[in-house]
């Protein structure tokens, strides 16, 4: 690494609750609207706001979709399924976070 | 470079049919997809099914895959022999499907690289904004109380001049902002992938997560602590040194205090937009009984102190 490296320092954005529009979860994700939409149609992740062009999503919403595109392409398990392994997972990781809190690690 | 053997990957005797390697996929792909496997290695070992089920689920790379005879053992030292895939057209490059990045040099030597002719493509005026790319960053609940600059290692799959998929590392330092929570992400703009032509570069989300701590635990905003008390300190209530991430504080026990009560100071954990608490779970620990003195004084707490733990269970004897 050069020196002039170590000076860099890159400051980005904390994406907050609810900030993310659908064109910029479709880049983060690198799919087409249409498959986003049929997410929230779904309801595997819920946008803020009722006019589509007004939708706002959560950075959970960014990792639910991520999870559903791998789950789509790897396992070909369709959108219903789809929406009950996310809810399952996510049942899981709060059951898991309890036991952390009564300290059964 | 090193024989791959893609029956055993996938547990399947050479003479697998079609329905069995799709069905020995399925399930081998639910056990180890990292996203719900827990798995140690789930991830290696995933990319490596991916690996085989491409090679043995496409009848024309199978039937090469197998011409090389049944005689080669995982792990062995193996070149191509010359002409091998004489007669073989593998359309479309080696890639049908499958994470382009993640193969294996074997799987590379025998059946090419991904060709996606993006590179050529600028000639003809193609522009296009380059893909978006995550990393999961790990930090330490310091980085979140103080904030932070960290460096981090990156390393993305990227199509050179050939149109071949290569690894590429390099590191970033970038800033942890204060009170970041798990699960939060930071967005790198332009630090994505490249984009063909003029396009712009895409950006870089950073999801991310706490490593463990000796001490602490972290449940969203909040902060946890075990605190080990003696049994006198939570019967009689008394002050105690405790640490926080902020350094230690002097902390009031009520006298009556139980095993697993939680004590909150309240706005001393994460110093997020809205900060979270700092929780003390006390938990009691027993002097052992090791020597005459330590005895005396538990035969002594016997004989003075009518106490009965198991009152509820219904069952009394001494």
């Amino acid at each position: 690494m050069k020196s002039h490296d170590l000076l860099l320092v890159l400051t980005g954005t904390v994406i907050e609750e609810d900030s993310l529009t659908l064109g910029q979860l479709c880049r983060a994700c690198g799919v087409h609207a249409d498959w986003i939409i049929s997410l929230v149609e779904e309801g595997i992740i819920e946008p803020q706001g009722e006019d589509m062009r007004l939708w706002r999503f959560s950075g959970a919403s960014l990792v639910r979709a991520r999870t559903a595109l791998r789950i789509q392409r790897d396992l070909e398990v369709n959108l219903a399924g789809i929406a009950l392994v996310l809810d399952l997972m996510e049942e899981l990781e709060s059951l898991r976070t309890k036991m952390k809190t009564l300290g059964h690690v | 470079m090193q024989y791959k053997d893609y029956y055993k990957i996938m547990g399947l005797s050479r003479d697998a049919s079609k329905d069995e390697i799709k069905r020995a996929y399925r399930k081998l792909a639910r056990k180890y997809h990292p996203d719900v496997s827990k798995e140690k290695d789930a991830e290696a070992k995933f990319k490596e099914l991916g690996e085989a089920y491409e090679v043995l689920k496409d009848p024309e790379k199978r039937a090469a895959y197998d011409q090389l005879g049944a005689h080669w053992k995982a792990g062995q030292d193996f070149r191509p022999p010359p002409n091998w895939n004489e007669g073989f057209e593998f359309k479309g490059g080696g890639f049908t499907g499958g994470d382009a990045g993640a193969f294996s040099d074997f799987f590379e030597q025998l059946f090419g690289h991904a060709g996606f002719g993006a590179a050529n493509r600028s000639q003809y005026g193609f522009h296009a904004r380059g893909q978006d790319s995550h990393a999961k960053i790990y930090i330490d609940l310091e980085d979140s109380f103080h904030g932070a600059t960290r460096n981090i290692s990156l390393s993305t799959p990227e199509i050179n001049s050939q149109g071949q998929v290569q690894l590429k590392h390099r590191s970033l330092n970038i800033k942890i902002p204060k009170g970041i929570k798990a699960g939060q992400h930071i967005r790198l703009a332009g630090q994505g992938n490249p984009g063909a032509g003029e396009g712009q570069s895409g950006d870089l989300f950073l999801e991310i997560a706490f490593n463990n701590h000796p001490l602490f635990r972290i449940v969203e905003s909040d902060v946890y602590l075990d605190l080990p008390v003696t049994p006198w300190e939570a019967a009689l209530g008394g002050k105690i040194k405790v640490p926080t991430p902020e350094g230690s504080v002097d902390l009031k026990i009520p006298p009556n205090s139980r095993q697993g009560s939680k004590l909150r100071l309240s706005g001393r954990g994460l110093p997020a937009q809205v900060p979270g608490d700092f929780y003390v779970v006390l938990q009691i620990a027993l002097p052992p009984a090791n020597t005459e003195k330590a005895k005396a004084v538990y035969q002594k707490m016997h004989e003075e102190l009518d106490f009965n733990p198991r009152q509820s269970l219904g069952v009394y004897q001494q």
